[in-house]
């Protein structure tokens, strides 16, 4: 699944080890969920959308709604 | 390098080597000495058996350790990760002992030490934990 981590991740100028210290997860997962290689569990979703402060449609991209041309 | 190995390590996969080493440590220790016994004393009745699980003990204590970090994961995509790696070794592992198993039964192949289907296990998973850290190493 597409998301902006890595870009949210830029803009505070955090690694991913930051990142996953934030999340209380690995670097490797962290860097897995960033390439796409691994879609996060609800709760982790919802956990890095409130660290961002965002709602998790602006951090995940549905693949439906991608498939449709709707993104 | 080995504590900036050590430390991107979860707490339970820290805690899963840290048992995994102990048990080697066992393994090393208590092996030898039964097999020195086992090749130079008359030995029979029930101490054979003892002394086969006093061998086995540790290689069993691996396997609970394994169980043990399953359950104390708290990292779902490592946990993902190790099951994977534990469905990849069981079936190639499974595979290969039967393929071996008739190969050795139609006489193709000399006969091998069941022991020898955990260190296949092991070895395929620990195989598979390097290729996966190292295609995860931050871009």
């Amino acid at each position: 699944m597409e998301n902006r981590l890595r870009v949210l991740r830029a803009e505070r100028s955090w690694s991913q080890q930051d990142l996953a210290e934030r999340l209380e997860v690995s670097r490797q997962s962290v860097n897995a969920i960033e390439t796409g290689k691994y879609d996060p569990s609800l709760p982790l979703a919802f956990r890095i959308a409130e660290l961002f402060e965002l709602p998790i449609e602006e951090i995940f991209v549905s693949p439906a709604r991608r498939r449709s041309g709707a993104i | 390098m080995f504590a900036a190995k050590w430390n991107e390590l979860t707490p339970a996969q820290r805690a899963h080597t840290r048992r995994v080493l102990w048990l080697l440590l066992a393994y090393a220790i208590v092996l030898p000495p039964l097999v020195w016994i086992r090749a130079n004393t008359a030995i029979a009745g029930y101490i054979p058996m003892l002394m086969a699980v006093a061998a086995a003990l540790p290689v069993l204590g691996i396997f609970a350790s394994w169980g043990r970090y399953l359950s104390d994961e708290r990292d779902e995509y490592q946990q993902s990760l190790a099951l994977r790696r534990i469905a990849v070794a069981t079936n190639a592992t499974m595979g290969a002992a039967v393929v071996w198993g008739f190969l050795q039964a139609f006489g193709a192949m000399p006969l091998v030490e069941a022991y020898w289907i955990p260190l296949v296990w092991v070895f395929i998973q620990g195989f598979q934990a390097c290729v996966s850290r190292s295609r995860t190493a931050e871009e």
